[in-house]
């Protein structure tokens, strides 16, 4: 009866840490979020660029972009939530407006265009994965650092 | 019968080291096969036998007085080292630079084994264990040394301030290749460094011999039964640091004929390590904690070697991939875990 | 755990003086070296607070192992190794912040408590030389963690992430940025009290690490831990399963490094692949030491006494023998230098006593039965 009790614990012990993991997995997994204040295309119609922008993702610091300008933050969670300040044509009011969406979980980069964002298009218009392109270096090796003596480095 | 005496002399020879053994031999055999150049391999093997010999050849006198394996050694190699940097310091040059680079290294390796002999008397059963810290702290101390120390030598100093010795030096025009050169025979693409292994076994001749004098019988006597031996009047602390300043010893002469063959003086962090690669080196030779013979010390270093030589070329034109390193160390670890665990005395 | 000193032989002053050399020494060598250094209080004291942060729950991982009689263990290195590749995993899944500390430490779990079964398996089959077993073992472990990180990785072990591989294409290279998760414990309820940053939260952790030892030491499994550790026959007599008990210490020991290791590596920022494992078994120790330990004796306090002292010698050598003599290396070697000393006395210190012990024990005995055959004789 004891080791039945036991072995229950165990089980459920170790159930309960699959369960954290999980959820783990899922609040942790980062994303570097790009917006871009560019011009875009689609179907055949151009979608023009705001004058200014300013987007502020959560509280890191605003980026203030012009006509073509690219930012970047990075986020932690499936959900993104960002605050724009659009000022359409030079001179205009700035208009803020709240966004919030959720990204795919695959996705490392994601470019968001904004433009096309406040146009009210479907997903797949205004979100795209970006990929950082790793130069091959070819055979440049890097060497293996291997702390021979104890010796450097802080602790 | 002979298939239970077989299957004993296996089980005590051991599994880490079949599988050592086996592994050079394939490495040997498959070496041809890929494009490895075998002569300069098995070359590179007996010189490389030839630089580290002695320097296993040191662990004999501890193990046989029961002050197990010498983790130390690199108290006796700075006694070499001492040696070569004062000999070329004073103004020696050439083959002499060697001899007297043997002179002077004696006198720090007596004095020093003095002292790591009466600190081993004191901690009987710890031995291991205060050793490599007693290596580690005399190296980082020598450290110091080597920067603060009046050399001035110019091969020797850093060129910018004039001061401190630098890391590495050169043994051109020293005494690089001083015993290889004698009598050095060439087969083809294999050269034989037979002043070098004239040396080495000049000095296995003199340690063996040793061992079957009075003095040596009672050293392992005091190694295999210290109660024993106590009874039969023998001063056990005075054997047990005889041992200690002759291991001492031999590292210093040890570490010098390494260089000769290597060509360079290596100072600061480099004796760190260095006993861990004889330690394992007779272990894979078929000794133990309390029982090495000369014979231990030969097959030990062969093996060893062999190892180190031969897996990075056959690996590199086998796989491309160059694991040497890697399987260097847990090879070496291996062995010394092995022979750590065993209660018993291994093979011979 | 008290060892019974000889009350005869030497007066209690010269047995405390003993016992706190280590520490006295330390104090000494701050005091002379704090003032050449030229750095601020300020600065030190936030320094040392960050190094206690960052390595009090490592050092704290040693005391377990101290309890259970098996020394100082040089073994943590094996729970070093977990937590980095458990962090590498992490970072490769792209698992950010403190769910990913998260998630590293629950998977270096099973890879430190296979690391730690192995290492005590071992070290029951080396019983009295525990110490350089575990030293040696480090190295082979080493060895395969090098085999795993350097040539598995990214070959057969799927590795998504190029930023992270070698530029040949398998293995890891020498730094796996942390930027993602860098002082995310530590800054989470950070506070500044006169310009130092004190990180609240991770303290917190070290505070309930440093309750579940008291506990546990309370409990059958610790002082089951605590007989072996006093005489392994008498606790085998006594019906505790002393192979098994020693194996369960340096399972947990290996656990608690390897969560450690994360708390270490967020503070850093970065993982030094091949290098940042290496001395950390060094310096934890050695800093124990410092506090006060010994090789059979170790207390929650000497883990506190041990960073202040022996973090203190690290930042301020340098300095002190940069203004000296002009040459930062000889403060860097100095501060090496001392730490292999401290650790090479210590063992001495135990080896001696323990010595001073078994041949008091064995005059202690003698007598009695002196006495036993004298009482004997008189009534025969």
């Amino acid at each position: 009866m004891k080791n039945k009790r036991q072995l229950l614990f165990r089980v459920g012990a170790i159930l309960i840490i699959l369960a954290i993991c999980a959820v783990m997995f899922v609040i942790g997994r980062g994303h570097t979020v790009y917006f871009d204040n560019k011009e875009t295309s689609y179907n055949g119609q151009t979608i023009e660029s705001f004058y200014k922008v300013t987007v502020t993702v959560g509280d890191q610091k605003p980026s203030k972009l012009s006509k073509g300008d690219r930012g970047m933050a990075d986020i932690m969670g499936q959900k993104l939530t960002m605050t724009l300040e659009i000022t359409d044509k030079e001179g205009d009011q700035p208009h803020a407006h709240k966004v919030s969406m959720s990204v795919p979980y695959n996705m490392d980069g994601i470019m968001i265009n904004i433009p096309a964002l406040m146009q009210g298009l479907p997903q797949d218009a205004y979100m795209s994965e970006f990929i950082i392109e790793t130069p091959d270096t070819g055979s440049t090796d890097e060497e293996i650092v291997t702390d021979e003596f104890d010796m450097g480095g802080d602790m | 019968m002979t298939k239970d005496k077989f299957k004993a002399a296996l089980k005590s020879f051991g599994l880490p080291r079949l599988i050592i053994a086996g592994f050079l031999l394939l490495l040997l055999i498959m070496a041809p096969f890929v494009g490895a150049d075998l002569p300069t391999q098995i070359s590179n093997i007996i010189n490389r036998f030839s630089w580290n010999g002695i320097l296993v050849l040191a662990m004999v006198p501890m193990v046989h007085s029961g002050c197990g394996l010498n983790f130390g050694l690199p108290l006796g190699i700075i006694s070499g080292l001492l040696g070569a940097t004062l000999s070329i310091e004073l103004g020696f040059t050439g083959p002499l630079s060697f001899l007297a680079a043997i002179l002077i290294a004696t006198p720090f390796a007596l004095v020093l084994g003095a002292l790591y002999g009466w600190l081993l008397n004191k901690i009987k059963g710890g031995e291991m264990m205060i050793a490599t810290y007693v290596g580690f702290s005399s190296v980082s101390l020598m450290c110091m040394m080597w920067l603060i120390l009046p050399y001035h030598s110019p091969n020797m100093v850093w060129g910018l301030s004039g001061k401190g010795l630098r890391t590495t030096i050169s043994l051109e025009g020293y005494y690089i290749g001083a015993l290889a050169k004698i009598g050095q025979i060439n087969i083809g693409a294999i050269s034989i460094p037979t002043g070098t292994l004239l040396f080495f076994a000049l000095l296995a001749f003199a340690i063996w011999a040793f061992l079957h004098t009075k003095t040596g019988t009672a050293m392992t006597a005091v190694g295999s039964n210290p109660a024993f031996a106590r009874a039969a009047g023998i001063n056990v602390d005075k054997i047990r640091m005889l041992s200690v300043i002759m291991s001492t010893w031999l590292a210093a002469i040890g570490i010098l004929v390494y260089e000769q063959g290597f060509g360079f003086i290596q100072l600061y962090m480099a004796p760190f390590y260095m006993a861990l690669p004889a330690v394992s080196a007779i272990l894979i030779g078929g000794a133990s904690v309390n029982k090495a013979t000369i014979m231990n010390v030969i097959v030990g270093t062969i093996l060893f070697q062999g190892i180190v030589t031969m897996t990075p070329t056959v690996m590199n034109n086998m796989i491309h991939m160059d694991m040497s390193e890697v399987i260097r160390i847990i090879a070496s670890m291996g062995m010394i875990l092995f022979a750590l665990t065993r209660k018993t005395e291994a093979a011979k | 755990m008290n060892k019974n000193t000889n009350k005869k032989a030497s007066p209690d002053l010269f047995n405390l003086v003993q016992r706190f050399s280590v520490p006295l020494m330390f104090i000494l060598i701050c005091a002379v070296c704090i003032p050449l250094s030229g750095l601020s209080a300020n600065m030190l004291i936030n320094e040392i607070v960050t190094r206690m942060g960052r390595n009090a729950f490592l050092i704290l991982s040693l005391l377990i192992p101290i309890m259970a009689g098996m020394g100082l263990n040089f073994g943590m290195t094996l729970g070093a190794m977990a937590a980095e590749i458990a962090l590498i995993f992490v970072s490769d899944w792209q698992i950010v912040g403190i769910p990913g500390m998260v998630l590293a430490a629950f998977i270096s779990i099973p890879i430190s408590v296979l690391l730690g079964i192995f290492c005590g398996k071992i070290l029951n089959e080396a019983k009295g030389r525990e110490m350089i077993t575990s030293y040696i073992m480090s190295f082979f472990i080493n060895g395969i963690y090098q085999l795993v990180v350097l040539y598995l990785m990214g070959s057969v072990i799927p590795i998504k992430h190029g930023s992270i591989k070698l530029p040949r294409g398998y293995g890891i290279r020498n730094t796996v940025s942390l930027l993602s998760m860098r002082q995310k414990l530590d800054n989470l309820l950070a506070i500044q009290i006169a310009g130092v940053k004190i990180p609240v939260l991770t303290f917190i952790i070290i505070a309930l690490l440093c309750l579940f030892i008291v506990w546990f030491s309370k409990t059958k499994l610790g002082q089951d831990m605590r007989a072996v550790g006093q005489d392994m026959e008498v606790a085998r007599d006594a019906g505790i399963n002393v192979e098994r008990t020693r194996i369960i210490s340096i399972v947990m020991s290996t656990v608690l490094a390897g969560f450690g290791m994360i708390i270490y590596l967020q503070n850093m920022g970065n993982i030094a692949t091949y290098s940042a494992h290496s001395q950390i078994g060094m310096f934890c120790i050695a800093a124990l030491l410092v506090g006060g330990a010994s090789v059979d004796r170790a207390s929650i306090g000497n883990v506190f006494l041990g960073v202040i002292l022996f973090h203190t010698m690290f930042i301020v050598a340098p300095k002190a023998g940069a203004a000296i003599t002009g040459d930062s290396m000889i403060g860097e070697y100095f501060r090496v230098f001392v730490s292999y000393a401290v650790i090479t006395l210590a063992l001495v210190m135990y080896e001696t006593n323990k010595r001073r012990a078994k041949s008091a024990a064995g005059q202690q005995l003698q007598a009695a039965q002196d006495a036993e055959e004298a009482a004997g004789k008189e009534k025969a």
